[in-house]
């Protein structure tokens, strides 16, 4: 619900709210419309996010109408064009992700689930009859879709990945289990990679197949108002009519991640911001030895040091989607901004929480909370080890994921 | 039926506010947004729109940066946008002159307005269109209904709720509304981007600006709050309870 904002004039700090750092005026960089929709999204992170979250993370639960409002904003699948989806640029996708993150990185998550790694697969490898009966509605929010690649014992080597799909009359049936799947007990329909003949290929499962269930994964530190689960197929038996029939192995999850860790270099800039805007006003108002604490030297150091890391941080998610809209990008790229601003969100995230001392360990700051969230999102979408990788192998053409052979 | 939505664009309440040479420094107010009493107005516009057919044209005055309030009004539905472009101060019965020939420019029968606008607070606007075109004028309204052959006005009053039966044509001047406001979605304002804006000046509507009337002289911060008194110690609770009951007066 949007409310009246106080209408006082007031030369006093007291009435602010969230003001996102942006110090190099990196956001005059959008267009109008970019602008409007981060305002859009921003207001919508104020009213019904920031006043929400705490409970909905102690309760552990992502609500309903977030979903809802999600879907009426249009903002899902940014980046698809046709079938309903709202046809971006991928620089207002990564607005969108960064304003989502801003108040919670499991927000971000239900977004990216549904538009990077549930709608796009559908929507590049899908047929005609998947598109047109699935995007229209995954657009506004009203089916959920889920993603099931990583298992328990396969994460960064999904090529080895188990579970397998075999041909039977007019159905395909799939055996085996994924794990750490976001948004899986909520969802009604998960992309699921399977070997097919020892071929991975993508096959859409809806809820109630038969030999589906999705259970929740619970006892999480991090990501806790965002549903994690897994997925099992015991037997799971779906119409011929449901695999990918535009996608053939590892690229094709692959090509999701792509744009889901594209969104997650901007996200985590958000999530950054939020803990530096908390920790520059608690600075500013948090009097030890009869100052505010903002005005000692060590504390200065923190923050220039958030200002600096979020300002090449803001540099490196803009260029990159500008790439991305030209598409003259490489994976690489992808993975350089990923894991720099994830590992500097993160960081930001720590300091943050040392400047608020012990008040930063209460929810009512968001910087905790950010914190745990943000080491999920170190691992999750290629760990920060594995982007390093990819950029080891980049450099030296040498790749170092498996050892011998 | 046509209904105009007055619209003005004001620093965003969450904007900080500074003042250089006795006025407001208008370049240092980082967000702009449409007054907020207007968006209540302008939201009952759209239910007219919704539920009657009408033609929402949003109407606003200001110099160039104001054009975003009329996009924003057009990304949650304004069919048709107006702007008198005019830099610098006006006076508020020219602003009245000015905006009242625009709703006959445009064909209005209802007039929507806020109350009164964020910045200036003077609540003028409503009240003198209204004079200005010889309308009927219901103020402090927080909800219309369309009937036969006019509208019923909701107002909330001090000893409860108020219905007003007004024939048009009419001027609303809106309070904070019964309806939540609508948000603008992706298509709202990409189809926004698409609608055009009319761009007039004072002199198209044969508004003289030396109308000169009403204007502020001078903006000042209100003076500091005095500090506080802090006491300590179990001790100190009776000279605060004498001073809750005899300076305070609250209890």
């Amino acid at each position: 619900m949007r409310t009246l904002k106080g209408l006082v004039l007031s030369p006093s700090t007291d009435i602010m709210g969230y003001e996102a750092l942006d110090f190099y005026d990196v956001d005059s960089l959008l267009t109008d419309e970019e602008r409007m929709i981060r305002d859009v999204v921003r207001d919508w992170v104020d009213e019904s996010v920031i006043p929400r979250i705490e409970n909905a993370c102690r309760e552990g639960v992502f609500l309903d109408e977030w979903r809802e409002e999600i879907g009426s904003m249009g903002i899902l699948g940014a980046p698809l064009k046709g079938y309903g989806c709202p046809g971006l640029s991928y620089t207002a996708y990564g607005v969108i992700c960064r304003e989502l993150e801003r108040g919670d990185s499991g927000i971000r998550s239900f977004a990216s689930v549904q538009g990077s790694l549930a709608m796009y697969p559908i929507w590049d490898f899908g047929s005609e009859e998947q598109k047109e009966k699935y995007l229209p509605r995954m657009a506004t929010g009203e089916l959920i879709g889920c993603f099931g690649l990583t298992e328990p014992d396969y994460g960064s080597n999904p090529g080895d990945m188990v579970t397998k799909a075999t041909e039977d009359g007019d159905s395909f049936v799939l055996n085996g289990a994924k794990m750490w799947i976001t948004n899986g007990t909520i969802a009604d329909l998960a992309v699921v990679w399977a070997k097919l003949d020892g071929v991975i290929r993508g096959f859409i499962v809806e809820k109630g197949d038969p030999g589906f269930s999705a259970p929740e994964m619970k006892g999480k530190h991090s990501l806790k108002a965002s549903v994690t689960s897994e997925l099992v197929f015991q037997d799971c038996r779906i119409p011929k009519d449901r695999i990918l029939p535009g996608v053939k192995g590892l690229r094709g999850p692959f090509s999701c991640l792509n744009n889901a860790r594209f969104g997650i270099s901007w996200g985590a800039i958000g999530s950054a911001q939020a803990c530096y805007d908390s920790a520059r006003s608690y600075a500013m108002s948090r009097i030890q030895f009869d100052h505010p604490i903002a005005a000692y030297q060590l504390v200065q150091n923190k923050l220039a040091w958030m200002l600096r890391e979020i300002t090449k941080g803001q540099l490196l998610a803009y260029h990159l989607g500008k790439k991305k809209d030209s598409g003259e990008w490489i994976p690489e790229h992808i993975s350089l901004a990923k894991m720099n601003n994830v590992d500097i969100a993160l960081e930001i995230a720590r300091v943050s929480r040392d400047i608020h001392g012990a008040n930063g360990i209460l929810d009512e700051y968001p910087v905790m909370r950010h914190m745990a969230n943000l080491e999920s999102v170190k691992t999750y979408e290629g760990t920060h080890d594995i982007h390093n990788l990819i950029l080891g192998r980049h450099i030296t053409g040498i790749q170092a994921f498996t050892k011998g052979a | 039926m046509k209904v105009a939505v007055l619209i003005k664009q004001v620093p965003d309440t969450t904007a900080k506010v500074g003042i250089s040479n006795g006025s407001m420094d208008e370049a240092a107010i980082s967000k702009w947004s449409i007054s907020p009493y207007d968006e209540y107005a302008l939201e009952s516009a759209l239910a007219l729109q919704s539920g009657s057919g009408a033609t929402v044209v949003a109407i606003t005055l200001g110099p160039e940066r104001a054009s975003k309030a009329l996009v924003d009004a057009a990304a949650v539905g304004a069919d048709e946008l107006l702007h008198i472009v005019h830099d610098g101060a006006i006076g508020s019965l020219s602003l009245q002159k000015a905006l009242s020939k625009a709703v006959t420019r445009v064909g209005a029968e209802i007039v929507l307005a806020g109350k009164q606008a964020a910045d200036t607070n003077s609540g003028s606007t409503g009240p003198g269109v209204a004079k200005a075109l010889n309308y009927a004028c219901v103020g402090l309204v927080s909800g219309i209904e369309g009937g036969a052959d006019g509208f019923i006005a909701t107002r909330s009053t001090p000893s409860g709720t108020e219905r007003v039966f007004v024939k048009s044509p009419c001027v609303f001047a809106f309070d904070k509304g019964d309806s939540e406001l609508r948000r603008p979605n992706v298509r709202g304002i990409m189809m926004a981007k698409k609608k055009p804006i009319e761009k007039i000046s004072l002199g198209d509507l044969g508004v003289d600006q030396a109308d000169g009337d009403v204007a502020v002289t001078s903006v000042e911060y209100p003076p500091e709050k005095p500090p506080g008194q802090t006491f300590q110690g179990a001790d100190s609770a009776s000279e605060v309870a004498i001073k809750l009951r005899e300076e305070a007066n609250v209890i």
